[in-house]
């Protein structure tokens, strides 16, 4: 029962963060490695402030506010980017903050991690985890699910298709893409909040290329944009992945066989959804 | 008094200059053809008008405000509209939707209230015959149906100005028509109008005024009659005659 309880809780912490990329990647097509570094900046941002202050309020905003700063960055440098420039850019971003918090040993713990991250009082056992972040969750996928269906949603969509003709009719990119990173990254201060206090320990691998590889892959999977099929893929996805523990492997496979499988998964999902991912360019 | 004024606008890429010294009025309610062969400037001088691309040099003025450092989306709202020559239309969304985003994105003091938003949609939608196809990707339209879409949407969101970029490309002959008359219904409504076109007959029946560029400059304007004599046209089109 224990184990259904986490997989319920990965999944639903997980799920606003998703959700919230999805309207940058999924629905506005706007392709950046900018999640990890902002997971990265958002956790330490909020563990650190909590082990300070042991304030959760105050670990919460500190979070929040890390996020903003961060996306705000991405989305500054993707107004000033080509796309694959972007990729590249937001690459190193990732690195160099990933850099900066392996190295702050004093302040970070550098690659040991910080562990026994205080819990919240109401989220001692995982059946309160996986309720809580439950509620979280379901509170995302319907504000998600409006937002797509709003005007702000229509302008992202109609964005993504084509800049210019966008902005013939008068929708404002910058506006709107700002929009989209704001929102992405309040989705990542809930899950980032969350995560360290689910286990006690705020560890940098958490934040390396696998686990933008999953965000990648739900995302894909789920149909790009889509707000119901990401929130389906991610729930099944995680079931996936944390399946593979039941496979009779040495611990040191796990890993490497994992990845092996997302890979796949990834694969299958791209040339099925090329033409969504990849249209082709229109001429004006 | 002109709607829209160019004064001196140059736009280059590199050593490569596209357009040159383009200077001329359009008044308030007046139609104007733009002419001129392929690679003579006219789509960029529109990109350049739209916000798309910055002039290297020279200003624009509408309704006698410098617009020339506005974005594209600001140009829009001040009631600029653009009708793309391969069809400035959203594929992926359906018919509704693509009359919403633009509705939606008319400056606050133009906004529809939300409650007439779908009537106007609807209305929109019935002024081209496309109201079956409400529900429908846009996608899924012939040519012609989209660009009565498109342009029964830029009327619609209250655009004054039309940069109307070859409206009868890709559209079959029945469909020309509908196009021509809804290029009609502008003038009717007070609209100014300034179209790129390569049917020089289309051109005459509707346009008050006639502009030809060629290798990025303007050699020649007058009425559509005064246009067609003209020597100039012919050689720009068919190359000097040897015989004379």
């Amino acid at each position: 029962m224990n184990f259904a309880w986490h997989i319920i809780t990965l999944i639903a912490i997980q799920m606003p963060a998703i959700l919230g990329y999805n309207f940058v990647f999924g629905k506005g097509k706007i392709f950046h490695f900018g999640p990890l570094g902002v997971s990265l900046i958002t956790a330490y941002a909020s563990v650190l402030t909590l082990v300070h202050t042991q304030s959760f309020v105050l670990s919460f905003v500190a979070g929040l506010c890390a996020a903003l700063l961060v996306s705000l960055l991405f989305a500054w440098l993707s107004f000033r980017l080509e796309a694959d420039g972007l990729g590249v850019i937001s690459l190193a971003v990732h690195l160099g903050l990933m850099a900066v918090v392996l190295n702050s040993n004093v302040l970070t713990r550098g690659a040991l991690g910080i562990p026994g991250v205080k819990r919240m009082a109401f989220l001692q056992s995982v059946s309160d985890f996986a309720i809580f972040s439950g509620v979280i969750a379901v509170i995302a996928i319907i504000a998600a699910y409006f937002l797509n269906r709003s005007a702000f949603g229509r302008r992202l969509s109609a964005l993504a298709e084509h800049n210019w003709y966008a902005e013939a009719v008068g929708v404002n990119r910058r506006h709107t893409h700002t929009w989209a990173f704001v929102i992405a990254a309040i989705g990542s201060t809930f899950s980032n909040f969350l995560f360290p206090q689910y286990l006690t320990l705020l560890h940098p691998s958490d934040y390396q290329f696998h686990s933008f590889v999953f965000y990648i892959m739900v995302i894909v999977a789920g149909n790009p944009g889509s707000v119901l099929g990401v929130a389906t893929s991610t729930a099944l996805l995680m079931i996936l992945k944390e399946s593979i523990r039941f496979i009779a492997l040495p611990a040191a496979m796990i890993g490497p066989v994992r990845l092996m499988l997302f890979g796949a998964v990834l694969f299958a999902a791209v040339c099925w959804r090329r033409d969504t991912l990849f249209p082709p360019k229109r001429e004006v | 008094m002109a709607l829209l004024s160019l004064s001196d606008i140059s736009f280059g890429i590199g050593q490569h200059q596209i357009l040159r010294n383009i200077a001329f009025d359009v008044a308030e309610g007046d139609i104007v053809g733009l002419i001129g062969p392929n690679g003579s400037g006219k789509t960029t001088l529109f990109n350049v008008l739209s916000g798309f691309l910055k002039p290297s040099s020279g200003a624009i003025l509408y309704r006698e405000g410098d617009i020339t450092a506005l974005s594209a989306a600001r140009r829009s709202r001040l009631g600029i509209g653009r009708v793309f020559q391969n069809f400035g239309i959203f594929r992926d969304m359906t018919l509704e939707e693509n009359v919403l985003v633009a509705l939606e994105a008319l400056p606050k003091d133009r906004r529809i209230q939300l409650g007439d938003l779908r009537t106007v949609v609807g209305e929109t939608l019935e002024m081209v015959g496309l109201s079956s196809h409400a529900k429908k990707k846009a996608g899924c339209l012939s040519g012609g149906q989209m660009r009565l879409l498109e342009i029964a949407r830029t009327l619609k969101s209250g655009k004054e100005l039309f940069l109307l970029d070859e409206p009868t490309a890709g559209v079959s002959p029945k469909m020309t028509g509908q196009v021509a008359d809804l290029i009609t219904a502008l003038k009717r409504e007070g609209k100014t109008v300034l179209i790129i076109e390569h049917d020089l007959p289309f051109i005459g029946s509707i346009c008050d005024r006639v502009i030809v560029m060629d290798v990025g400059q303007i050699v020649l304007q007058g009425t559509p009659g005064e246009v067609k004599k003209s020597k100039e046209l012919q050689e720009i089109y068919f190359g000097a005659d040897p015989t004379t």
